[in-house]
């Protein structure tokens, strides 16, 4: 690594810390006039303090924009590609994609073809998501041949049976909520729990400039 | 609590975590490596990364719905820190991997990673792929097993139930794949279909089980403190609320079984 690679690094990397340092600062004392107490000119105090968050993510925007528009040449680009080595669902691809363009700016920002098209085709996917489920479900047992395996499918079973209007199955019901109630919001709650964590450590790593993508 | 000190301890927790961080990675450098304890899904990429340079079959990447600028970021990033070690074991095959999202901002963070971890960029454009729309994007991925055969499919990321199409059709074809996800419905699909499961929040630890990077396994180190500090905040706070609807307990009786089941804990840890 040259020593001009290693400037860019630095300053990458410095440029991320300043601009992290700043909009977070920015965001807890902006928005919080009771931090200046009950002087005179204290909310104009905390408005200016949130100019620069709010200069800084209204870029943010525009640049996450952007993205899109990259997206979206990348799109083509790589169907353009497929379609240059005889890849046919890239032809329909790109006759989809220079057709509905068409039709909304020919019809005015009608976007009828899309409801038409893209509605009808997500819901019969979703209708063979059930059935994809269904069979995953059945072939727990064959992947995970353990406790666990049997205790997925038995708790599946019982969910599966409390959801049924039938006035027999109140037993199987109340198990089924406490089911839902307890055991099943501890573990999203712990699921969380856990992600939060981790968005804490990987927000910190980009926040001191030591993210892959200042690093070189 | 009144927001103001919520702040305080939302600084004092990320000060902390950037302390840690740092303390990590300096043993790391200092060369005291602490053993890492076993993810199970993991020995399988070093199989599959053999099987795609074998075969020239791509490994399959897939971002999900993390979207760079959004609440998902950070899943996001962390997404691209694993996929690039995993980029990096397979720059020996001809074919290079290919990165699907949900999520048309995440396409130039697919762009980046494969240009850092392929010798001289690879073909970085047109090996990332943008399929907008959940199940679409669940659709789409389906063709692109049959149009390309990846050699297995690494679904880390953001994803619901239509995960379930997408792991249905690999296993169908033959196709490895490790499977996981930040939301409770795709969690399930991933534990009940995917050949390897890892919980959602090991995506955040992965990197540092996918290299030897120092820094991804300090950050995965961090990661365990934390927990660990977590679970026995929850297990306090559990004692105390019981010890309040039971008048026979008390705060010396509480210490000492804490006491006793932490040295416990710690000798179960050290044998394992």
């Amino acid at each position: 690594m040259g020593r001009g690679q290693r400037y860019g690094i630095a300053l990458s990397a410095f440029v991320a810390f300043a601009v992290g340092v700043v909009t977070a600062l920015s965001l807890l004392l902006g928005d919080n006039p009771a931090l200046f107490g009950e002087q005179p000119g204290s909310a104009q105090l905390a408005g200016l303090l949130a100019l620069p968050a709010d200069v800084l993510l209204r870029l943010a925007t525009i640049v996450v924009a952007l993205s899109i528009v990259i997206g979206i040449a990348n799109l083509l680009t790589v169907h353009v590609g497929r379609l240059a080595r005889g890849k046919a669902y890239s032809a329909v691809m790109l006759a989809s994609f220079g057709f509905t363009v068409f039709w909304y700016v020919a019809r005015q920002g009608d976007t009828s073809l899309l409801e038409a098209v893209q509605v009808p085709i997500e819901s019969a996917l979703a209708a063979l998501l059930c059935l994809s489920l269904l069979h995953g479900g059945s072939r727990v047992l064959g992947k995970r041949a353990d406790i666990w395996g049997l205790l997925f499918v038995a708790v599946v079973v019982l969910v599966l049976l409390g959801s049924l209007p039938l006035a027999e199955l109140a037993p199987v019901q109340a198990w089924r909520d406490w089911l839902m109630r307890v055991p099943v919001g501890a573990g999203a709650r712990a699921l969380l729990l856990g992600i939060a964590l981790g968005t804490v450590v990987t927000g910190v790593r980009a926040l001191l400039g030591q993210d892959r993508s200042f690093r070189g | 609590m009144d927001q103001t000190t919520l702040q305080v301890y939302a600084v004092l927790f990320v000060f902390a975590t950037a302390l840690l961080a740092y303390t990590a990675r300096y043993f790391q450098r200092r060369g005291r490596r602490r053993p890492q304890r076993r993810l199970a899904g993991m020995g399988r990429i070093a199989e599959w990364t053999s099987r795609s340079i074998e075969a020239n079959r791509p490994l399959h990447l897939a971002l999900g719905g993390a979207a760079v600028g959004g609440d998902k970021t950070a899943i996001a990033l962390a997404e691209a820190e694993f996929f690039y070690h995993v980029i990096e074991g397979a720059q020996a095959s001809d074919v290079a991997p290919i990165i699907s999202t949900a999520a048309g901002s995440s396409v130039p963070l697919g762009q980046d990673t494969l240009r850092r971890a392929l010798p001289e960029g690879g073909d970085s454009l047109s090996r990332v792929h943008w399929y907008p729309g959940e199940l679409a994007y669940a659709a789409a991925v389906t063709a692109t097993m049959k149009e390309d055969e990846p050699a297995a499919h690494i679904l880390a990321g953001s994803f619901g139930a239509e995960l379930a199409l997408m792991i249905d059709s690999a296993d169908r074809r033959g196709q490895g794949s490790l499977a996981l996800s930040d939301r409770l419905d795709g969690q399930a699909v991933a534990y009940a279909m995917a050949d390897e499961v890892l919980l959602g929040e090991e995506l955040f630890a992965a990197a540092g089980y996918a290299s030897e990077d120092g820094r991804a396994q300090a950050d995965a180190i961090v990661l365990d403190v934390w927990r660990a500090l977590v679970i026995m905040g929850v297990g306090i706070a559990l004692l105390l609320e019981v010890a309040k609807r039971m008048p026979w307990l008390n705060w010396a009786l509480v210490l000492s079984v804490s006491a006793i089941l932490l040295v416990f804990g710690l000798l179960i840890y050290r044998r394992r």
